[in-house]
């Protein structure tokens, strides 16, 4: 790298993605889902995040479709802007400004040019839903300043209000009131559940807890149901003897939502999931981002095996985390217990993890304390079998101490023969483990046991750590730090420093081995020379993250006050740091792991140096994940103008050749028609017969005898000067077509697009659709008795 | 990145199946397999990414497939001013894959979107097509064909740019220069073409059979001096079907040169190639050619000119089952492909049937000749829909791990005992060894066995029993002694037991201690019984710690979770034993056990007891001549010896210095073991 920007700090992947009800697209390949600042257009089939939508400046808190033109997606944030997408090719289309926070967003097909938006005025808990006409214009930038009340006092929560018939009226609730406004005549009823009148409804009991959302099918047939149990319950006709349940889905349900050609179903999780879900109740796929449900105890570590980050993920497992591709790779069960999901129940926690032997051992600690003397604890050592390419359970070792586990750590020194781990804890005491050959006459067997047991003046042990080359251990008890030979497990020397308890401790690596840090609690960060067994340096800092590169000499320290996190990097053998950051976040950072580099960088300059053979992420409170890039953002953005767009060019099929034969034929006795009778007729595309056939999925079409009729009525209707013996060879045509229509799934989705491309005409379609619908139900009935007679 | 081209039953059609991994990271490997379906995999968790079947997969199977090159694709927004640590992360997207078929056309398939993006028909082949290539800019894609052609694809209009005729026979592979400008095909000679004009610039004379791989080894020419072309200098590879040679070839400046430079030596037909550009003179380039027979053999070499023998592999790797027993024999496992990863340091290999294949990373040994990696797949053939969705994988529990409770030996550092002491004792016994010959010491069996004989007390077969048990390791023996539930018959077993046995009980009974709760129960009686009437005898031993350490700690352990419970509960026994023992003295008598050895200063006793001692108990007589505190307790055992009656009262006392070093908070081991009894 030649150019060399400002270091700057990067989201790295990770973000949320259930903080709203995602959305299918018309055709159901795509999902969105508001993410952070960005909106991800997600991929149905294949999980994979087709695009993101950049552009707001705050966060995203609604997106819904055009419902003129399914091609397109509006989203509000909080920045004050509607957008308008073009989510095929990620385009940011319009920018509506309304200039005030948004927090929901509600569109209907019948209010043609407005979309309605829940607003926060004056105080904070007062929502009102106003409707915002969205004015015509060419530029890309428009001002939208007519807003109209719609209803006042309302849920902030988008999920307590809803649109009802065909945009007829609108319901909302908040506390015990359901409102209803009614757009044509204007008028809002109120109503208050909390009064003992009598109303009619019907009761459906399955759910123990909370219910966290609904959704009615696309048919209205069957109702969708789903909390914290993360159960999704289908109940059909809405009875309560008909449900269908899909379990085990992870995580509580926080939406639902409905593909709007019915065939999907989509579930938030609270572990920061999306679930697609077939129509018949079978998840199809998962679209994970990196799991935000709980706190992180494990910290982050990098899988030498995998490279990749692994840190707590779902409860009970240990994930791993692809940082190149911002994926998960799997989940590690750990536990390998049924979680229960339940609210108030103490779960077991993953609370240490790590990697020994270059990603042979895997050392877990899980723990479960309800009270304070009622500790379960057990530590779990995993090798892994690269013959089965998996880990296996090798020891696991019941309550390992008296109390929690502090630390943990692998003696990681590339000469150790053996392998050895060490764990301290409250208890006073650190154990070291070795692996020691465990045969006897039926197996061969390896195993870990204690081989020793250190303390020092029964003090809490609180840290402990390896020197590079294994040969020393220090461990922290409170506010000593201790140094043992690893040989004779001799306690060598103490330092002390008086300065609040250790909280992290670590060794100097390469040229900087004879230095020891320690960070304590009360923000005193000391160097100890362990030649001389002196203090060399120490500095205030509040150190709340101190990462030793695995590469180098430099340790990365992330200190904390009261404006935010600032990064330094510095050698232990230097006074100077190389490198500081200030504010490289404003909250609070709880992890940070350095990560190789497969290929490393070069760069030149002083200041980058520390990451030219890794790199450095970090996790903060609020489970962002971060990274530092010297990339500049242009570099960065370009590309996506850059990028190969090659058409989508699929070529005809047989089904095309006899739809677009027939198009023409039409075309031409249409042009003729309209030569004669001046009649003007919709195209064939236009016909709403044609167009829903096409639009819905094949399982969900009734059957091919219905249909062809229909669509025969469909083309019949406007020709009546056609002789009756023309129409059985249409019908025998359109037969064929359907047949065919089945096979061509494929070549056939693609057909679609293209008719329906054509935007303007679609609410003229619409409009007509019923009436025409009605006549040709009439019709068919009267094709029947034909057929029947024949 | 390489493909290898489709197999039919054409012989001269190569070997193997079309496959490739994606370029940089290696994210995904694809695989066309035989039945027509393409499957996309994920390299990192060997996870089945994708699966698409062409709509013609039967009639036009897939002959070979290439991936797209990377584009860049800003993955998150610019950097906002409002908050600062909000910014962009780019990521290399490779999502377009070329996929040539039997019939002709080419296929792009997004793996993004998961279907088919175009379809490359109108102008193009109209025979199997041998080898797609995409340009570096990824604007342009070249394909060759049995019919002779090399076309030139615009890939953003989907139309042939440009087609020509490539050779007179078909055109079998294919390979783009690294400055984009030039292109080599190969059907068996080797061309190099102009591409901006369609001119050959070169020709080179190929293979006796249809070429199946070509590929440039390097970007720069090896002499930096003169001034570079784009194209002078470079070498490149080519590999055919049925050959195993794969030729090095370079491009020269005059138009004289056509044989191949140097040659590589594999032990089978190349299937899959995959190599590490040199980037300058130094670094070599290492090469991994999967064969047909399943092997990959890895090349280094710095390329420098002629080097007339072929050369042979640096490393060679192979997968095997592992042999189950001594039956089965291990099994090879194919290596379908090999790529190197971004680091060069190690290797992707795909390995396994290809319709469920394994991805490894291995990191590279050069210095190995040969490795052979044990491997079992056997699991690996049942299709994982479920962990396919939920990502869930669980690692093996299975009942051979080993575990470790508080108590159990290897929960808690073993005590070992100090060095110092242990030597000392170790050279004492040496030298009390060679005092006593073998025929005395059977002697002294005899007088003992004879002496056993007199007593004829009921209860007295028990304590042989038990000895013969410790001493042959008897379990059955053992067990009928051990689970009896008679507190009394325990009580006179353990007093009538000889004392040499004492040790190697309470040894017997840590490990039956360990094991099931239900048998523990029994095994408590008997501790508390030993450890009552013999703890002046244990109390002499030397090297007690060690010997008792294991059943000290899993003492502690256990009783640790109650331990007030536990002090009540041992003051409570003692109060009610001395109660007993003040009323009823006299009730049970102790059995006229002979003390072994009996040590005065002043005046020894008979001869006959001594020779006995000495058969049994050698680390009394060491510790006697050691300690003078043993002594005493000696001295005890011989008024015993004469004065039954005295026996309770010493027991009695013995447990009251117990009692008290436990009130005192110390840990010793006598206290722990009365209140652990429950």
């Amino acid at each position: 790298m030649v150019e060399e920007e400002s270091i700057r700090v990067v989201r790295c992947g990770g973000s949320e993605l259930n903080f709203r009800r995602a959305v299918f697209s018309a055709d159901s390949k795509y999902i969105f889902c508001v993410s952070g600042d960005f909106v991800k257009v997600y991929s149905t089939a294949t999980e994979e995040c087709v695009h993101i939508l950049h552009g707001h400046r705050n966060l995203v808190t609604g997106i819904q479709l055009n419902p003129n033109n399914h091609l397109q997606l509006y989203s509000c944030s909080l920045d004050g802007t509607i957008k308008l997408w073009d989510y095929i090719d990620g385009i940011l289309i319009k920018t509506f400004i309304v200039r005030c926070k948004l927090h929901a967003l509600f569109t209907v097909a019948q209010a043609e040019d407005s979309v309605f938006v829940t607003v926060n005025k004056e105080k904070p808990d007062i929502f009102q839903l106003v409707s915002v006409k969205l004015p015509k214009s060419s530029s890309q930038e428009v001002e939208a300043k007519e807003l109209s009340i719609v209803l006042d006092y309302i849920n902030q929560s988008p999920k307590c209000i809803a649109f009802g018939n065909e945009g007829v009226y609108v319901a909302a609730v908040r506390d015990f009131y359901l409102s209803v406004y009614f757009f044509k005549k204007k008028t809002t009823s109120r109503r208050n559940f909390y009064d003992e009148k009598k109303y009619t409804y019907t009761c459906l009991h399955w759910h123990h807890d909370i219910v966290m959302d609904l959704a009615f099918s696309v048919t209205g047939s069957s109702l969708l149901s789903g909390g914290r149990e993360s159960v999704l319950v289908e109940w059909r006709d809405a009875t309560e003897k008909n449900k269908e349940f899909l379990p085990r889905l992870g995580a509580t349900i926080e939406h639902i939502s409905v593909s709007p050609a019915g065939d999907l179903f989509c579930t938030s999780h609270s572990d920061n999931k999306i679930t697609i879900i077939h129509r018949n109740l079978e998840a199809s796929a998962v679209i994970q981002g990196l799991v935000k449900d709980r706190s992180i105890f494990t910290g982050l570590m990098i899988d030498p095996r995998t490279k990749a980050l692994v840190l707590n993920g779902k409860p009970g497992h240990l994930q791993f985390y692809s940082l190149q591709s911002d994926k998960q790779l799997y989940n590690l069960d750990i536990m390998q217990q049924e979680y229960i999901n339940d609210y108030g129940l103490i779960q077991i926690e993953l609370k240490k993890a790590a990697f020994g032997c270059f990603g042979n051992w895997l050392a877990t600690v899980e723990q479960r304390q309800e009270k304070e003397t009622e500790l379960e604890l057990q530590m779990k050592l995993w090798m892994y079998s690269k013959k089965t390419q998996g880990f296996i359970l090798n020891t696991k070792i019941h309550m390992p101490h008296e109390d929690c586990i502090t630390a943990l750590c692998f003696c990681n020194a590339e000469k150790s023969e053996q392998p050895t781990l060490v764990t301290a804890s409250k208890d006073g005491y650190f154990k070291v483990w070795i692996l020691t050959d465990d045969s006897d006459i039926y197996k061969k067997a390896v195993g870990w046991t204690c081989d020793f047991v250190g303390s020092y003046h029964k003090y809490q042990a609180t840290n402990c750590c390896f020197s590079e080359d294994g040969s020393l251990l220090a461990v922290s008890f409170e506010e000593i730090v201790t140094l043992w030979d690893s040989e004779t497990w001799e306690l060598k020397c103490t330092f002390c420093q008086r300065a609040g308890n250790i909280r992290h401790l670590c060794f100097g690596r390469l040229t900087c081995s004879k230095y020891l840090l320690g960070a304590t609690e009360n923000g005193i960060l000391s160097c100890w020379n362990l030649l001389s067994c002196a203090l060399e340096w120490s500095a205030k800092l509040n150190v709340r993250v101190m990462e030793p590169d695995p590469n180098s000499e430099n340790i990365a320290a992330v200190s904390q006050s009261s404006v935010g996190s600032d990064l330094f990097v510095f050698k232990p053998s230097e006074p100077r740091p190389l490198y500081i950051q200030k504010g490289i976040s404003r909250e609070e950072v709880q992890w940070g792991v350095f990560v190789p580099r497969d290929v490393p960088e070069s760069f030149t300059s002083e200041a980058y140096q520390w990451l030219n053979r890794s790199q450095f992420y970090f996790l903060t409170k609020s489970q962002s994940l971060l990274t530092f890039s010297t990339k500049s953002p242009e570099e960065k953005l370009t590309p996506t103008s850059k990028q190969l767009l090659a058409e989508e060019s699929l070529p005809t099929t047989p089904f095309y050749f006899i739809l677009g034969k027939h198009r023409q034929q039409q075309d031409e006795k249409l042009n003729e028609i309209s030569e004669n009778e001046l009649v003007q007729l919709p195209l064939t595309e236009n016909i709403p017969a044609i167009s829903e056939l096409l639009h819905t999925p094949a399982h969900v079409l009734p059957s091919a005898v219905f249909l062809c009729s229909m669509f025969v009525n469909s083309l019949l209707l406007s020709k009546e000067t056609k002789s009756a013996e023309e129409i059985p060879k249409d019908v025998d045509m359109e037969e064929e077509k359907e047949s065919e229509n089945s096979d061509e799934e494929n070549d056939f989705t693609e057909k679609i697009q293209e008719t329906n491309n054509t935007d303007l005409g679609e609410d003229i379609i619409h409009q007509l659709s019923k009436s025409e619908e009605k006549e040709l139900r009439k019709f068919r009935k009267i094709d029947y008795s034909w057929i029947a007679v024949l | 990145m390489a493909a290898g081209g489709g197999s039919s039953g054409d012989p001269l059609a190569p070997a193997g199946v079309p496959c490739a991994f994606s370029p940089h990271s290696q994210a995904y490997f694809a695989l066309a397999s035989t039945d027509g379906h393409l499957r996309v995999w994920e390299t990192a968790s060997n996870r089945l990414h994708q699966e698409y079947v062409p709509s013609a997969h039967l009639s036009g199977t897939c002959t070979c497939l290439a991936w797209a090159p990377a584009r860049l694709q800003a993955k998150e927004s610019p950097q906002r001013k409002k908050r600062k640590s909000e910014a962009v992360g780019t990521s290399n997207q490779t999502d377009l894959l070329a996929l040539g078929t039997a019939v002709g056309s080419i296929l792009l398939y997004s793996t993004v979107k998961g279907e088919l993006h175009s379809k490359l028909i109108s102008g193009g082949h109209d025979n199997r097509v041998n080898c797609i290539q995409w340009h570096q800019d990824g604007g342009c894609l070249y394909s060759c064909s049995d019919d002779k052609h090399i076309v030139e694809w615009n890939v953003q209009t989907c139309k042939v740019k440009c087609k020509w005729k490539g050779d007179n026979s078909s055109v079998t592979s294919l390979c783009v220069s690294p400055d984009g400008k030039m292109l080599l095909s190969a059907g068996r000679t080797i061309k190099l073409w102009v591409l901006e004009t369609k001119e050959v610039y070169r020709h080179f004379t190929g293979h006796a059979t249809p070429v199946s791989s070509l590929m440039f080894t390097t970007i720069r020419p090896p002499n930096e001096s003169q001034p570079f072309d784009g194209i002078t200098g470079l070498y490149f590879l080519s590999g055919a079907v049925h050959d195993r040679l794969l030729n090095v070839w370079q491009v020269r400046s005059e138009n004289k040169e056509k044989s191949a430079v140097m040659s590589f030596t594999v032990t089978d037909e190349p299937v899959y190639i995959d190599l590490t550009l040199s980037e300058n003179k130094e670094e070599p380039v290492k090469l991994a050619v999967v064969c047909r027979d399943g092997q990959v053999h890895l090349f280094e070499h710095i390329l420098n000119g002629y080097c007339k023998k072929p050369l042979t592999s640096n490393c060679t790797i192979q997968i095997a089952t592992p042999g189950k027993g001594k039956k089965s024999t291990p099994k090879p496992i194919p290596i379908l492909a090999a790529g190197f990863c971004s680091d060069k340091m190690s290797l992707l290999l795909v390995y396994g049937s290809w319709f469920q294949p394994t991805i490894e990373r291995v990191a590279l040994n050069t210095r190995e000749p040969h490795m052979c990696l044990v491997r079992d797949i056997s699991n690996c053939w049942t299709p994982k829909v479920e962990t396919a969705i939920t990502k869930v994988r669980t690692p093996v529990m299975n009942s051979e791990a080993k575990v470790l409770v508080p108590g159990i030996p290897g929960h808690h550092a073993a005590i070992k005992p100090a060095p110092l002491q242990t030597e000392q004792v170790e050279s004492k016994r040496k030298s009390g060894g060679n005092e006593v010959s073998i025929e005395e010491r059977l002697g002294a069996m005899d007088i003992d066995t004879h002496k056993k004989g007199k007593d004829d007390l009921q209860t007295n077969s028990f304590p042989v029993l038990l000895t013969q048990g410790l001493e042959s390791n008897d379990f059955e023996m053992l067990n009928k002694v051990l689970q009896t539930r008679n507190l009394n018959l325990i009580k006179k077993t353990v007093l009538r037991m000889p004392l040499h046995t004492v040790i190697p009980l309470l040894q017997e009974l840590t490990k039956r201690l360990q094991g099931h709760p239900n048998s523990a129960v029994l095994m408590v009686q008997w501790l508390k019984c030993v450890l009552t009437v013999h703890a002046s005898y244990l109390s002499t031993l030397p090297d007690l710690v060690p010997q008792l350490g294991a059943l000290y700690q899993l003492m502690e352990s256990r009783v640790k979770t109650f331990q007030k419970l536990s002090h009540l509960h041992g003051k409570l026994i003692l109060l009610i034993t001395q109660v007993t023992a003040s009323e009823k003295t006299k009730e049970t008598t102790s059995p006229g056990q002979k003390a072994k050895l009996v040590y005065e200063e002043e005046s020894s006793e008979e001869e006959s007891d001594d020779e006995i001692a000495d058969k049994d108990s050698e680390d009394n007589w060491d510790e006697d001549e050691e300690e003078s505190e043993s002594e005493k307790d000696e001295d005890d055992a011989e008024e015993e010896d004469e004065d039954a009656e005295g026996k309770d009262e010493e027991n009695g006392e013995d447990r009251d210095r117990a009692s008290e070093k436990e009130l005192n908070g110390d840990s010793d081991l006598d206290p722990e073991n009365e209140s652990e009894e429950e």
